[in-house]
């Protein structure tokens, strides 16, 4: 049941959901649940809160449909929950703990970078299912050395979470912010977020990136991380694909040999590069 | 504007690598700047004969709109340029730069830069190859923002 609505930009909301019958399950940042809007239909979506048991955040940009359904769901309203499914950022747990057992995933399991520098890496939307590694990360700040969020957006005005962005700062994290066009007013970065990478001081064998957006976006940035000098195993992005089971049984989220629902939605750049740079897969 | 030492001048991205003869050379044209917020470096138009390595800070490249307030195409941070209009014809500036925060950066006379590069074509070759990388980086940056990747997909060029 839609217990709030928050309304982030013009076209996205945050839903937060709560148990009408049955517990929803524990996810770990990065995953992904498929939203039933009653008589007009599923889609995958991202999990924007960080796992606390009560309810569950999910982000939604009305693009289509069903997402134009689920965006209007004011609270008190029913909608259809299932999962949360696939990996995760590897955020705020030991390797193992609470993840399927061996055998189960076909994608290793991401380690808590604890310790280490972590870059996180988002394009619009993609800021969402990075908000829930971020929120875990801050909520244990000493665990981990700098935190470094660069967000690239269309305009000033579509910037998700706009008004959260300064909490972060005050909660440990360097935020940077750029926009593909500045309207009247802005006095904030123009250009594409790969930009910002300039101006950041990167520690290669000691930081962790955490990157989603666009395709293309997610693409480039990887490439330009790893130019910086980070390993691409230690390069995590979160693939999206036409996700429809969740289980990985109707193949419809197949990106060779991989089922995103199951594999991913969180991969290495070690694996997913390979498949970004076939043209028709 | 204060001098600048050669070991200062080569610690900057931009030069980076650049062989010590050829640091200790331009940093004889070279001076520290420090400016304030809304400081304007120069205004679209006029005559292009600096480059500011900048350090700290932030600098916005915009363009005058009739009737509206100068719109930014572009900024630029620690470690990257500003100015590139002094190596090519016309040799000016084909935009105007703002800092948006207190800046400091390193500027070089590039009268006497082009006049080292007349001199010795292979300063002037390095110098070329690093502001190629920028003129690159930069036609990167634009074409992937004409990509307009994070509209929806109504918003998107060629949508039905």
């Amino acid at each position: 049941m839609v217990a709030s609505r928050r309304t982030e930009t013009r076209d996205t909301v945050t839903l937060a959901l709560r148990p009408a019958a049955q517990p929803i399950g524990s996810h770990r940042p990065g995953q992904f649940t498929m939203l039933y809007a009653f008589g007009v239909g599923e889609v995958p979506i991202s999990i924007s809160g960080p796992p606390n048991g009560s309810e569950l955040l999910q982000t939604i940009r009305a693009v289509g449909a069903v997402t134009e359904a689920l965006c209007a769901a004011e609270p008190g309203r029913l909608i259809g929950v299932r999962g949360p499914f696939g990996t995760d950022w590897g955020v705020g747990l030991a390797a193992s703990a609470g993840r399927p057992a061996d055998g189960e995933l076909t994608t290793p399991v991401m380690a808590d970078p604890a310790g280490k520098d972590v870059l996180v890496v988002a394009g619009g939307i993609g800021l969402a299912p990075l908000r829930s590694a971020l929120l875990t990360m801050l909520a244990a700040r000493e665990r981990y050395r700098r935190i470094t969020v660069l967000v690239g957006s269309r305009s000033p005005q579509e910037i998700a979470f706009a008004g959260e962005l300064s909490s972060w700062r005050a909660l440990g994290a360097e935020v940077h912010v750029t926009v593909d066009r500045a309207s009247a007013g802005w006095r904030g970065d123009v250009g594409v977020v790969t930009q910002l990478l300039d101006r950041v001081d990167i520690d290669p064998a000691a930081t962790i990136a955490l990157v989603c957006g666009p395709e293309v976006m997610m693409r480039l940035t990887a490439r330009a991380l790893a130019g910086r000098g980070i390993a691409t195993a230690d390069i995590r992005l979160s693939l999206e694909r036409n996700m429809r089971c969740g289980i990985a049984e109707c193949g419809h989220c197949q990106l060779g040999p991989l089922l995103l629902c199951r594999d991913g939605p969180v991969l290495d750049y070690e694996r997913a590069g390979p498949l970004l740079a076939i043209r028709e897969l | 504007m204060t001098g600048v030492l050669p070991a200062e001048l080569g610690e900057h991205a931009f030069l980076r690598g650049l062989p010590a003869e050829y640091i200790a050379r331009l940093a004889q044209v070279a001076a520290a700047v420090s400016v304030p917020a809304g400081h304007r470096f120069f205004e679209e138009g006029g005559r292009a004969v600096q480059i500011w390595l900048i350090r700290t800070g932030r600098v916005a490249l915009d363009l005058h709109v009739r009737g509206r307030e100068p719109l930014i195409v572009e900024t630029v941070g620690g470690g990257q340029v500003v100015g590139l209009s002094w190596v090519c014809p016309p040799y000016e500036w084909q935009y105007g730069a703002q800092a948006l925060a207190p800046t400091t950066a390193i500027t070089l006379d590039t009268t006497a830069v082009l006049s080292y590069c007349d001199q010795d074509p292979v300063l002037g070759y390095q110098l070329i190859r690093r502001l190629m990388t920028v003129a690159a980086d930069r036609l990167h940056a634009s074409r992937i923002r004409l990509l307009d990747l994070y509209a929806a997909p109504s918003q998107q060029a060629g949508a039905t």
